[in-house]
């Protein structure tokens, strides 16, 4: 299993090599920091040169390219220019903390809940409420994140102006004044929320499906068949293997959310990994770019892993060669 | 049973389309939603751009339906104006999509080897590089101009159609009608395109329909977030980044672009859920 699990991270070398190359060039040539100096006229000579000399303005872009990968194998990932010169893996570690503090629970919370939805309307098919659950999640996959946060945050601006009852919090991650439970509550509930409805729609489909799969087969009726009673039958014989294809859509799920979440981070004014990346690409701050880019492909690779890898733990008959 | 027999296979996926009540209801609420788009603004006494100060930063009213912006705009004329705006890149990116997904997917199937390992590849790259990622980059350099926006997303999206239609071809490569094409000396275009093709027709359809909705959503993601197509071109996306700052005093502003973004999407998911059932001979209701 050793054996697999490095042939399978050395094979994504070479294109996890050519993705950055693309990005780093893309980023590179999106844009030119010495056009802010253009129209300086207070700004003398070794202000430019300084930005040559930060930018590495004087080299060829596969030259710097090169560079930066011989640091980040050291795990260099050089200063955030933008950040005030701050190491990039250090201001990417410190906004991943906040990332992950939406992430973590929504996680959680879309795995409970897209398995009881999608084992309950698989269970009950062509039910009332298996008809109601597909309409809601087509309405969650046709509902952008964006229009959903902004609704969210237009119903709680509308309960604090008609009842001048304020639950949540619409832009930001703590108060100044307090640091309490029920600060955190009140701060982390609509995105949270938000996380959570955009991605059970998508998961409770796949769910639903996966145990539709499995109730139809044989093994499920012979269950039956030998008088077991019905409950122990969905729980034990169906739902054990219909979590299993289950595995692979969490692990990508989950490295998407810690990989931070661009449209939910920025409506909720949220100090995350999406606002920061952004930001770095509008002013070019490579290294900043690059540390983010490194961070959401190295969980996407290992947690892809860690799902091949369990399954492998959770149906015997899977074999690593 | 026996009518089956009599009616050909066209007929037939007509008749389950017709039987999926939501897939036919949202073809007509479409097309309604295209031609308020279109014959909206002409019928509008205000252009979308045309100012009135004597209308600044309403709310709906009678002369001004959904409204005015900050600067006295219509905002209803806006909407529709917008709404055709991301209608026509939406379905700019469906037909690149679609056109470079299926002659990809085509000839990796049909060729495999070289061809169907660089998908893979390609498929891999973005798996890794999260497509968000290199979307941003792009659009934040070309994306201002509706097409350009437009080909920015459908170079991202294409390798999943171009999977779906590799396991088409894949699944009919091999089967006697095509020995027999070949066996007549028909050329390798024609097997593909002619013989092949028309077989693939249905999952192409049902993904070219479902990439309507995606398309909407990611053009209008980014414009809001300012990466994509800029004022004063509106689409929906972009309205709504004008009124988000006035989410406090005036949520119609936001929220009711936002809800023709979720209509045209859920209408496309529904067509394409039923054109899903309709083509599939072997599938059951779901």
């Amino acid at each position: 299993m050793l054996a697999y699990a490095t042939r399978r991270i050395l094979a994504t070398v070479p294109l996890l090599l050519i993705g950055t190359f693309i990005i780093y060039w893309l980023t590179a040539i999106s844009g030119d920091p010495l056009l802010k100096f253009a129209t300086c006229t207070l700004c003398d000579r070794s202000a430019y040169d300084r930005i040559i000399e930060l930018y590495q303005l004087d080299r060829p872009i596969p030259v710097r390219y090169l560079n930066w990968v011989l640091g980040a194998i050291q795990g260099d990932f050089g200063p955030a220019i933008s950040q005030g010169m701050a190491e990039a893996s250090a201001v990417v570690f410190d906004r991943t903390l906040n990332t992950a503090r939406l992430a973590v629970p929504a996680f959680l919370i879309v795995v409970v809940l897209a398995v009881t939805i999608g084992v309950y309307s698989a269970v009950n098919q062509y039910s009332r409420t298996d008809y109601a659950v597909t309409s809601l999640s087509f309405l969650g996959i046709s509902l952008p994140t964006f229009v959903f946060a902004l609704a969210l945050q237009a119903g709680a601006i509308w309960l604090l102006n008609t009842t001048g009852w304020r639950p949540f919090y619409v832009t930001g991650m703590r108060t100044l004044a307090s640091d309490g439970l029920l600060d955190m509550l009140r701060s982390h509930a609509l995105p949270v929320l938000t996380l959570v409805i955009v991605i059970t729609a998508g998961e409770s489909r796949f769910q639903r499906a996966a145990m539709l799969e499995v109730i139809n087969s044989d093994y499920i009726r012979t269950a039956r068949a030998k008088g077991l009673p019905r409950r122990t039958v969905i729980l034990k014989h169906g739902l054990r293997n219909a979590l299993i294809p289950m595995v692979t859509i969490w692990a990508l799920d989950f490295a998407a959310l810690l990989g931070g979440s661009l449209v939910t981070e920025t409506i909720f004014g949220w100090p995350g990994l999406g606002p920061l990346f952004v930001g770095a690409v509008s002013v070019q701050d490579l290294n900043l770019v690059m540390a983010v880019v490194m961070l959401t492909s190295v969980l996407v690779i290992v947690f892809n892993l860690l799902a091949d890898l369990a399954y492998g733990w959770l149906d015997p008959r899977i074999r690593y060669e | 049973m026996r009518a089956n027999a009599a009616r050909g296979f066209g007929r037939q996926a007509w008749d389950r389309f017709r039987r999926h009540r939501l897939a036919m209801a949202s073809i007509v609420v479409l097309i309604l939603l295209a031609v308020a788009f279109i014959v909206g603004p002409m019928l509008s006494p205000y252009a979308f751009s045309d100012q009135d100060f004597t209308a600044l930063n309403q709310g709906p009213s009678l002369a001004h339906p959904f409204g005015t912006d900050p600067i006295g705009r219509d905002l209803m004329v806006r909407t529709f104006v917008g709404g055709r705006y991301s209608l026509r890149i939406a379905l700019l990116i469906t037909v690149i999509t679609t056109l470079v997904g299926t002659v990809i997917g085509a000839a990796a199937g049909y060729f495999g080897g070289a061809v169907s390992a660089a998908l893979d590849q390609f498929i891999n790259l973005f798996l890794i590089v999260p497509s968000i990622v290199i979307l941003i980059v792009l659009a934040s350099r070309y994306g201002s101009a509706p097409n350009a926006i437009a080909v920015v997303i459908a170079l991202l999206i294409w390798p999943s159609l171009a999977r779906v239609v590799r396991g088409s071809f894949l699944q009919y490569k091999e089967q006697e009608f095509v020995l027999a094409a070949k066996a007549a000396g028909a050329s390798t275009a024609r097997i593909m395109f002619r013989h092949i093709l028309p077989n693939t027709f249905g999952p192409i359809i049902v993904n070219a329909t479902l990439l309507i909705g995606t398309a909407i959503i990611l053009e209008s993601t980014l414009s809001f977030l300012g990466l994509g197509v800029r004022p004063p071109v509106p689409t929906l996306g972009n309205l709504i980044a004008e009124a988000k700052g006035a989410l406090q005093t005036k949520p119609s502003a936001a929220l009711i672009p936002g809800a023709f973004i979720v209509g045209v999407t859920l209408c496309a998911n529904f067509i394409g859920d039923g054109l899903r059932d309709a083509l599939d001979p072997t599938s059951g209701k779901d």
